[in-house]
Formats: structure tokens, sequence, C-alpha cells
């Protein structure tokens, strides 16, 4: 026989089919819908909100601030991020600990668009039959204006997520008369096409296949999965063995667990498995499958929750723990960087000062006997408001300082830089120093920093 | 077993091909860890400050310019090395079959 047999793994030709989840609803897929919306809404309405005259949360990557509300971040301030990012992560792994992957089945962005896209597919091509119907039928007038509306729909809706994208870097309501009148930069028009493709082909086309090909976090989820861990499950030993039956029969008399093998669980998922299967990483924890189910039980008079959220202890008929070491040692942690986070934040100095020597002279004999150097004292004024600063030096006795005027005004958010000469008594040093540089706020006693420089004396 | 069969209406074919596959491999992980190495990178280097000194205007007209070269770079760079691993990886000689079971386990153990 030369008939190659398939391959175990599907085989290296075999094209991917597409997966028409039917639509199902539930109070596991309303809290999803719920989900999609709030956090759609949020990344769409974000970048339009005003915030003491200007726009509330933008990145302003040409000029290096970030602002947040209230809040202006800086390069120095990347620390910030940093801690968030940790923060992130801790949390993944709490909420993985308590319930699996709920990140995954209600607040990933591949999900949340995917669902978008899914729920104008089906505007357009009606149900999960009509689709495929409509797949399987010949190219007529109607199947070509029925996939051109859904092509249409897709990518204003990509192209509307690409243009959000951007606006939250680059002032939104600016962007938008850029592009009504065509003027938008080679940049800006580069990263709408490339972040609205991105939603495109991600929730228009590779959409499970994400999760199941490209995404870590679904291979490594199962290593902080203990056996008091939600998860989406079948109870294997309540619905096997399963079959069909009529109405009305005993199943438990003929030998039939409380799977009545509709199927109804595998046309649901997202990802196109089977849950009876047993836990897989292709999950992605939606709970459609626990709608559909809940439904069916419903119909043929059994109870609920042959698929439900439920612990492998719970499922072997132990106690459920969800307060337990794990979960304890991961959200006080979280709560410390948390609050740590929020401490910091709120209580970070928001006035900076870098002293940069004049690179043209090493120092300056005065004929007065004094030793003189050139610095450049920058100021940098994070706050919101303008301050009036003052300059002083100590470090060396008789240390003192010149520079124009006798304070510097520096605005919200700007570095200004002043040229300073710091003069001390030969007598009092021999080659170099440290000295110490520090600025102050007239109006807020708070707002002070102070910065290390080298003066540089003779040696002799 | 009674009953255990999986729906064959969609075991098996939920594959795309192997070169989709390994380009997605690819792409998507470098583009994850350019992303951190561009925030990182950025955070700590002004692209307007990235120049000679001996020869002035700076390497990026702008910074927006900067960051976008930037950050094809990290991806380039990180999608290369992901690449080279995947090769290694696809090219090796498949993990000898197990041999601990009973005859003829290993053959179709191997995934």
């Amino acid at each position: 026989m030369s008939v190659p047999e398939p391959q175990p793994d599907g085989g290296l030709y075999a094209a991917r089919q597409k997966i028409y989840p039917r639509e199902i609803e539930g109070r596991f897929q309303r809290l999803r819908t719920l989900a999609a919306w709030v956090l759609l809404g949020i990344f769409y309405v974000i970048p339009w909100l005003r915030w003491e005259g200007r726009q509330a949360v933008l990145f302003d990557l040409p000029a290096r601030q970030f602002h947040i509300f209230g809040l202006t971040l800086w390069p120095q301030d990347f620390y910030f991020l940093t801690w968030l990012l940790i923060i992130a992560a801790l949390s993944l792994f709490f909420f993985t600990a308590l319930a699996g992957r709920l990140f995954c089945g209600y607040a990933c962005p591949q999900t949340v668009w995917t669902e978008t896209f899914l729920w104008m597919e089906r505007f357009v091509e009606g149900s999960r039959s009509q689709q495929m119907k409509l797949a399987r039928a010949p190219w007529t007038t109607e199947k070509v204006l029925r996939k051109a509306a859904k092509q249409f729909l897709w990518i204003t809706f990509a192209l509307w997520t690409g243009f959000t994208f951007v606006g939250y870097f680059t002032p939104i309501t600016q962007l938008a008369g850029k592009i009504v009148s065509l003027s938008t930069g080679p940049w800006e028009t580069f990263w709408v096409l490339f972040y609205g493709g991105a939603t495109y082909v991600n929730a228009g086309f590779m959409r499970e296949q994400v999760c199941k090909y490209m995404c870590p976090y679904a291979r490594f989820q199962s290593a902080m999965f203990d056996k008091d861990t939600l998860i989406i499950t079948y109870d294997d030993g309540r619905g096997e063995p399963r079959g069909a039956r009529k109405k009305g029969v005993d199943h438990k008399a003929r030998g039939l667990g409380d799977c009545v093998d509709c199927t109804m669980c595998v046309q649901v998922c997202p990802t196109g498995i089977d849950i009876r299967k047993g836990l897989q990483y292709e999950c992605i924890a939606c709970a459609a499958c626990i709608d559909a189910c809940d439904e069916v039980m419903d119909k043929v008079g059994y109870p609920r929750g042959l698929i439900r959220y439920d612990t492998q202890h719970g499922l072997e008929g132990a106690r459920k723990r969800v307060v337990r070491p794990r979960t304890m040692i991961y959200a006080t942690l979280l709560a410390l960087l948390v609050a740590g986070l929020a401490y910091t934040v709120t209580h970070r100095n928001v006035v900076g000062v870098d002293i940069l020597r004049d690179r043209n002279a090493l120092y300056r004999e005065r004929p007065d006997g004094k030793i003189e150097n050139v610095y450049n004292v920058k100021i940098l004024n994070k706050d919101s408001a303008e301050h009036e600063f003052t300059i002083s030096v100590s470090g060396l006795p008789g240390v003192e300082i010149a520079y124009s005027g006798p304070t510097v005004w520096v605005g919200p958010g700007q570095v200004q830089g002043v040229p300073v000469r710091i003069r001390a008594p030969r007598e009092a040093i021999a080659g170099g120093a440290d000295i110490q540089v520090n600025i102050q706020a007239d109006d807020t006693p708070g707002l002070r920093a102070s910065g290390r420089a080298r003066f540089i004396a003779p040696t002799d | 077993m009674f009953g255990r069969q999986p729906v064959d209406e969609y075991a098996g074919k939920l594959r795309w091909p192997r070169l989709g596959q390994d380009v997605a491999i690819v792409a998507w992980p470098s583009f994850l860890v350019a992303s951190v190495a561009t925030m990182v990178c950025f955070a700590f280097i002004d692209p307007l400050l990235v120049g000679n000194d001996d020869y002035p205007p700076p390497a990026f007209a702008s910074r927006m310019t900067g960051y976008a070269v930037g950050f094809f770079f990290f991806w380039l760079v990180s999608a290369l090395s992901s690449l080279l691993t995947l090769y290694l990886v696809r090219t090796a000689h498949p993990e000898p079959p197990e041999t601990d079971g009973a005859a003829g386990h290993g053959v179709r153990g191997r995934q």
C-alpha cells in the first residue's frame, strides 16, 4: 500500500478548516458580552477624554512625556512601568491559580476583538448554519453582497481601531482632522494601517489559532494550576456513558449517564475542542460549553452543571478551597505592590536636577584668588504648575554661586537650563572635590532636589 | 470504549498548513519581545541624541522615525533568533520512542 497514513498530528498539508462557533446565550455569555463592551468602551472612549485643556491620556512620544489624567510621567519614571508590568504578571498568576484562564475568556484583546468580529459576521451572514451554507453556496449576487458587506464592516472597524490606537500617541482630535483632510504624517498613516491590519488579520482570520499556536500563556498556564483551581470541566462520572436516548426513558436503568451526546458543547466552542476529553490547552475558558450544556440539561430535565466551573478536588467529591496558601501569598504580594505603587506615584518627587560641567574649560583662576568652575544646571519641573526655583551650593567651605537673577522660573512639564558659575577659595581645595547643587521651589518647601558635581581646581 | 469516540466532524482538522504556523510562531513571539525591548530601550535613550559627535545631524530625522526604526530593528533581530531556534527544533531527530511501555507503544506515542 502506498497510500500514506493520515498523520496523527493532523497532517502536514491539511488545510485549516474554519470554525463556525454556534451562537449561544446564557449567563456566562452575558458576562462575556458585558466584559467586551466595557473593555472596548474603555479603549475607544479614553483618547477622547479631556483633562485641564489637554487630552486626558496621551502617551506623547515625540515629547517623551506620558500624560495620564493629572499625572505626567517622564522617561525617568520608567520604573513605574516596570512596576506595573510586575503587578500585571502577578495578577495573571493570582487569577490563574484562582479560576484558570479568566483572562483568556473575558479580557484578552484577542478574544474580545474576535468576539466583536464574530458579531459582525453573524449580523451580516446569519447563524452558524446559514454561514456554513453560504460558504458552500456558489458565488451568487447575494453571496457577493453579503461577503462584501461583512468585509466593509470588518475593515471599517479595524481602521477605526488603528486610528484609536494611534490616538493614544498623537492628539486624537488633531489626528481626526488630519484624516478628514487626508494630511496625516507618514508614521501616523503607517501605524494606523499597521494596527488596523493586525486587528483585521488577528480577529477576522487567525482567531483561535493565535491562542492555539502563538500564545505562550496557553502553554504555561497549567503550571499555575493546582487541584483547587476552578476550571471549566465536564463531570465524567455523571455524564458517562454518554448516548442519545428517547424522552422519558429512565436512562440510568439503561446504563446511560447524563450526557445526551448532542455535541452542542463542541459546536459552540470557538476553538473547536471537545471539553468532554478533559482539560486541553486550546480551551480559552469562554464557558460557552457551560451555557450550551445548561440549556440542554434544562430541556431534558436533568440538573444543570454537567459542564461547570469546578476544581479537581470538587470533582473528586472533596472540599473546595479557594482560600489556600498559594492564593493568599499571591493576594498579599499583589496588595503590597499596588499599595506601594499608589504611594510612590502620589508621593514622588516632581522636581529633578541635572548638573553638567562646561566642557570648554576645567577651571578659571580669578583675580580675587578664587577658583571658578562653570556648569549648566538643568531644572526639571514635572509638576502641573509653574514654580520659581532658587539654586544653592554646598559641600566646600566658602563655596558660592553666581547665576543670572536671584531665581529661575520653570513652567509645568518643562526643563530649564541655567548657566551657573561656582566659586571656591583656593585654599579650600586642591585638585578636585565633590560639591552638591541644590534647587528649592520658593513657594513649596517640599519641592527640592539636589545633585552632585565635580569641582576642579589646580593641584598645587 | 463505548461512547468515547471523538466528534469526527471536527477532530484533527484544525491545523493550518505548517508554513503559516511557522511564520506565526516566528513573527508573534518576536513581536512581543520587540515591543518590550523598544519600550525599555527608548525609556533610556532619546533617539534624537543618537548619532556621531563628529558628524552632527543626528542619526534620525525625528523621534518618531527613531522609535519606528528601533522597533523594526528589534523585531528583525528577535525574529532571526526565533527562526534559528525553530529551524533547529524542526530539523532535529525526533525523540526516541518510549521503550518502557508495551511493544509497539512508542510508534504512535510520538507526536
